[in-house]
């Protein structure tokens, strides 16, 4: 019996040596297996076994039909692997590039912006948003530069027709519809909305009734920020703007605040830089920003009491950081797109 | 602003150099936009020489052999030259061995053509003396022989430009900047003194030449007037010429001149007419009255409005008053008596007038400043010193005034704690005393200091502006480092600018290179992708360029000229977007949009080894389902549909879900219109999608998702194909077989959604008709669904689709 049960074995064994295919394999299984198959045949011939020797009989054929059934699994195991290889097709030649060769990517002005955002958010400021259409009164009057100010001169303002109506830019009275030249607007529908403590900086386009050539652009991007608080000084003013230069141009960087003039703050300073690693503005003061401490007037025209609040803006131009940090000598590349320039951020 | 170093010193002492200067001016808040004059650099071995023979150089035509007296002493030097613009007995300047040169160049004693050459003779810009390379620079004024270069210029002055900010009209003027260098380094300021005087009246006695001055507008708060006769018009001093041109002014003749010299004195405007072209000896401070029209000085008709003021006689204007006179009023070289006017004009009027006729001068500019109307008399006194002087004549003792100073000196009262809560530093009583008196304002201490701050100052009216004051002259280098700290604010970012963020990095990560573009662009561009309600509705009141007449109304055009921009220039771009702010006309007014749009180049110049299977409507469509995924955007209701009419797609080839106005959310996907493409100049067709958002929607708070669970049980699998008219869109045909499995479920178990699996059109289905396969899977959460349950729901599905709709079961 024993040597019957061998036997089977080993002809599974050698019979599953030669199987190529999975057919194959189905044949090998039912010659043993199959309903006629020799191990089925044996098992068949329990009714001849003395009944003590039933069970003994019963475990030899089981374990041997275990064994059996393994070797078919493994070799049909074997048969998938080599299937799935197959599928697969020849070896790669992975030196070649694959087709579509392209990848995506920031424009520099994103990679600066989302810069300075993050070093804002260390400090916990948040960002605030408005529209790029405003009206003048939140572009100027709210930020203390009335209609007579030779301020308003300065900035060379692009108007939309008296005519004109926006859904979703609200007015003060029934002032005209102008292209924001700062995001200093931000500030004043940021105070509008939200109770201070407020802590927020605002990114985003601003327009000029400039004529575009390597330093102007018909439109630019600055970010404004605002830290309204109690006890707010002119030192955390510092303290702030020094961090964040340090943090974008490097530890070594030396900071000064210029006194300047600004309507809507009060002091008012400029910020200058200094740094032996700016290429060919290093070991000069740049002028990089300008900041101050929020004019009492603004907050009087947004309804915050101004004996009781305290607080600093500043703005800075997004394309003038970017053209610091890389070295960039005309404004007019980050508009061309040309991917020889984007590809290279 | 141009203000001569020399010319300030007659009013403070100033010994800094120029290169502190060019420190000390910025950190005052005048900026230095440039530094002029100064002579020349000081030149080791550079002297001035005078030629005294000029021979040919014997074996070149064009040199000369020359012998120069370069000093008591020195032996004469032999000098080979090659210019030919002197004689023997001009002065020039000689470099010597051992010179060197600007640019580094050294003079060694050489032979030039045999000739031994001890030196060089200089040209103007060899010495970085000016531009002139022409000829040797002649020194007409014939200094001393033998002086160093530096010696040899008798003007040595240095005029800065400085800009000034729109507070600072104080500082229009040499006596303002040298109010701040006297404040800076704690130095006294020195007025000229005034030696002509006369009585104040109202009204003109009988010599006057003048019969009366009337003020007649509100927005002249003080006129003054003196008349002067029998002087002589005539050219002014050289002193007088010199200064007036070093700070940029031309001179004409002594009077017109004074005016213009006090006016770069004390920064005061002055006006002088000649006495006899005032009709009726009569002056009228007025406004003008419409149309009236007047030819200024620069000799344009100007046409004025009753906002405006003038000054005039009995009959006609003679001024816009602040801005420029008529061109009939002036003085000129037979002016024998005139009338000098001082006064003080509303900066906001003169604005709004300068404004109006588009003319700035330096009058205008400073009285738009406010001038300060304490120094009105002083100017004018000022002048007439410098006009008898200049001019001769006689003064009628007489100064006429109306009106009064509009405002005078003005005391703040400020808590010194104040000072330092502002300020977050140290500082003591004393140093704020220190600083606000350096500029001359007087303080008188208490619990709260009484600060009088003069009327020149009309800007410092407030506690804060004194603090300004004092950081200003204490120093801004005195502001000590600090650490950041700060509390936690609980706020979170704009909800615009995170979708913008995620629409962003979504894009990007699906190989796509992020763009910006201007947001001002040409009309007619907008009128042929938009339609002309928009072209209306987006333009600009007062634009720059032909251009940039508008807004954008949509990011495409923008990337498609990217895109031809690139494909011109043989770079491989073919995947690009934008996320910006675009505008658009809707039911309650236009406005103002968070798009994201992009563009993909189906016909890439790029060749490759393994093609790039052409992008279809189907990949955008994928984009734009994965970008909507990305940013949190639901489909509108209804989802993509075919989209007709549109001036900016191609037909056929487009869909798009949703009505920013109604839904505020519209998304738009396929082909750029063909003919739009090929205008921008990209080859090939260009796939797009544009997403608008209502920034309104993003802002609405989302609450926290609630989970529901799902069960464990396998699903029954039904499929069913479906022959349709080929013009049914799939999508029609799926949501029937969901609906109808719905309905044959009957909420006994669930149907996911039903997916469409195949489509087919062709032989065995008829004329203009296609199969459309879908599966159908029923899934109970509590138990294994038996046959009969499924077979049941799905006979019941072919039914209710049989009588609801006409498409046929594919047998």
């Amino acid at each position: 019996m024993e040597e019957q049960l061998q036997a089977i074995l080993a002809e599974t064994e050698s019979a599953l040596a030669a199987v190529e295919a999975r057919f194959q394999l189905d044949q090998v299984k039912a010659i043993i297996l199959g309903g006629n198959g020799k191990l089925t045949a044996l098992m068949k011939g329990i009714a001849s076994v003395a009944k003590e020797e039933r069970p003994a009989f019963g475990q030899a054929v089981n374990k041997t039909k275990k064994q059996i059934e393994n070797l078919l699994a493994q070799t049909a195991s074997i048969l998938d692997n080599a299937e799935d290889a197959a599928a697969l097709g020849k070896t790669a030649d992975v030196s070649l590039p694959p087709s579509g060769n392209y990848v995506g990517g920031l424009h520099p002005l994103t990679q600066v912006k989302r810069r300075i955002t993050s070093i804002f958010r260390q400090i916990g400021f948040t960002v605030a948003e408005a529209t790029e259409v405003e009206t003048e009164w939140f572009c100027f009057d709210a930020l203390n530069t009335p209609e007579d100010h030779p301020a308003r001169d300065e900035q060379d303002t692009l108007y939309f027709p008296k005519a004109s109506r926006f859904g979703n830019v609200s007015k003060k009275s029934d002032e005209a519809y102008v292209l924001r030249t700062h995001t200093s607007s931000v500030q004043i529908r940021t105070m509008l909305k939200e109770k201070p403590p407020i802590r927020v900086i605002a990114p985003g386009r601003c327009f000029r009734r400039d004529t575009v050539d390597a330093t102007h652009s018909a439109n630019f991007h600055q970010v404004e920020g605002l830290y309204v608080d109690t006890k707010v000084t002119i030192r955390d003013l510092k303290a702030v703007l020094d961090h964040l230069l340090r943090e974008l141009f490097g530890k070594e960087v030396k900071t000064r605040l210029r006194p300047s003039f600004f309507p809507f703050t009060e002091p008012s300073f400029e910020v200058d830089l200094f740094s032996s690693n700016l290429g060919r503005l290093s070991n000069k003061w740049i002028e990089i920003m300008g900041c101050g401490m929020v004019d009492p007037k603004v907050f009087d025209n947004v309804g915050i009491d101004p004996e009781e609040w305290s607080g600093f803006a500043f703005g800075l131009g997004i394309e003038r950081v970017a053209m610091m940090l890389h070295g960039i000598d005309d404004i007019r590349h980050f508009y061309q797109n040309d991917l020889r320039f984007l590809s290279q951020f | 602003m141009k203000v001569s170093i020399e010319w300030l010193k007659d009013y403070v002492e100033v010994d800094a150099s120029t290169e502190e200067l060019v420190d000390v001016f910025p950190m005052l808040g005048m900026e230095v936009e440039g530094v002029e004059g100064g002579g020349p650099a000081d030149m080791d071995k550079v002297v001035v020489g005078e030629v005294l023979t000029r021979n040919r150089h014997p074996e070149a035509d064009r040199l000369s052999v020359c012998t120069v007296n370069v000093g008591e002493g020195q032996p004469e030097a032999n000098i080979v030259c090659g210019a030919s613009n002197f004689q023997p007995g001009d002065r020039v300047l000689v470099a010597l061995p051992g010179a060197k040169l600007p640019g580094g160049f050294k003079i060694k004693k050489s032979k030039l053509r045999g000739v031994t050459s001890e030196g060089m003779m200089c040209s103007a810009k060899e010495l970085n003396l000016g531009e002139d390379h022409d000829g040797l620079l002649i020194l007409a004024h014939r200094p001393e022989v033998g002086l160093p270069i530096k010696e040899a210029f008798a003007d040595t002055d240095v005029t800065f430009d400085l800009e000034l900010t729109a507070n600072r009209g104080d500082c229009l003027s040499h006596l303002g900047v040298a109010r701040e260098l006297a404040a800076h380094y704690s130095r006294k300021i020195q007025f000229p003194e005034l030696k002509s005087d006369a009585q104040t009246v109202s009204e003109p006695s009988t010599d006057n030449l003048l019969r009366k001055v009337s003020i007649e507008s509100e927005n002249c708060k003080l006129y003054l007037a003196w008349t002067i006769k029998g002087l002589k018009i005539g050219p002014s001093p050289e002193w007088m010429k010199r200064r007036l041109e070093a700070v940029g002014l031309r001179p004409i003749n002594n009077v017109v001149d004074v005016t213009n010299y006090v006016l770069m004195e004390t920064g005061n405007p002055l006006h002088a007419f000649d006495a006899k072209k005032i009709c009726g000896n009569e002056i009228r401070v007025r406004n003008a009255t419409e149309g009236e029209a007047i030819k200024t000085l620069d000799e344009v008709d100007r046409k004025l409005d009753e906002s405006m003021m003038v000054i005039a006689d009995a009959e006609k204007p003679l001024v816009v008053a602040g801005v420029m006179g008529s061109l009939d009023a002036g003085v000129d070289e037979n002016t024998t008596d005139i009338v000098l006017e001082a006064a003080w004009f509303s900066p906001g009027n003169i604005r709004a007038t300068a404004r109006k006729l588009n003319l700035s001068t330096d009058s205008s500019y400073r009285f738009v400043r406010d001038v300060d109307p304490q120094l009105t008399r002083y100017s004018a006194r000022r002048a007439i010193d410098l006009i008898l002087e200049t001019a001769g004549g006689e003064l009628v003792p007489e100064e006429i005034k109306v009106g009064d100073p509009p405002r005078g000196d003005r005391t703040i009262e400020i808590a010194p704690d104040f000072v330092r809560s502002t300020c977050g530093y140290e500082v003591t009583n004393e140093q704020l005393a220190n600083a606000w008196s350096r500029l001359g304002f007087t303080i008188e201490k208490g619990e709260r200091w009484k600060v009088l701050v003069p009327s020149f100052r009309a800007e410092v009216d407030r506690p804060i502006d004194l603090v300004e004051e004092f950081v200003r002259i204490h120093g801004t280098t005195e502001i000590p480092e600090a650490r950041v700290v700060c509390e936690a604010v609980s706020r979170h970012d704009a909800a615009q600018f995170t979708f913008s963020e995620k629409a962003v990095d979504a894009l990007v990560g699906l190989g796509f290179r992020e763009c910006c573009h201007y947001s001002l662009r040409d009309g007619k561009e907008i009128e042929a992708w938009a339609d002309q309600a928009t072209v209306d509705a987006l333009t600009l009141a007062n634009p720059l360029t032909a251009e940039h007449t508008h807004l954008r109304s949509s990011l495409l055009p923008g990337l498609l000229e990217t895109l031809a921009h690139n494909q011109r220039n043989h770079n491989d771009l073919r995947r690009v977007f934008e996320s910006g702010r675009v505008l658009r006309p809707g039911p309650k007014g236009t406005t103002e949009l968070q798009s994201v749009a992009f563009a993909i180049l189906t016909k890439p110049i790029a060749r490759e080894w393994d093609t790039e299977l052409a992008p279809d409507f189907h990949e955008a469509k994928l984009i734009a389902n994965r970008l909507l995924a990305a940013t949190g955007i639901i489909m509108p209701k209804g989802g993509l549909r075919s989209l007709e009419g549109s001036s900016a797609w191609q037909q056929g080839h487009v869909a798009s879900a949703g009505d920013v106005h109604q839904n505020r959310v519209e998304l738009t996907v396929g082909f750029c219109k063909l003919s739009l493409s090929r205008d921008k100049g990209v080859n090939g067709p260009v796939l797009a999608c544009e997403l608008l958002v209502d920034p309104v929607m993003l802002r609405q708070k989302v609450k926290p998702v609630k989970f529901r669970s799902f069960g464990s049980f396998p699903p029954a699998l039904k499929d069913l194909a479906l022959v349709v008219d080929e013009n049914v869109p799939a999508e029609d045909v799926r949501l029937a077989v969901e609906t109808a499995a719905v309905q044959a479920a009957d909420k006994k178990f669930v149907v996911d959604p039903v997916t469409i699996f195949d489509v087919f059109e062709g032989t065995g289905l008829g004329e203009g008709k296609k199969s459309v396969a879908c599966a159908i899977r029923f899934r109970s959460d509590e138990r294994t669904l038996e046959d009969k349950d499924v077979n049941a729901a799905f006979d019941e599905t072919q039914r209710i689709l049989a009588e609801t709709t006409d498409y046929a079961l594919r047998s």
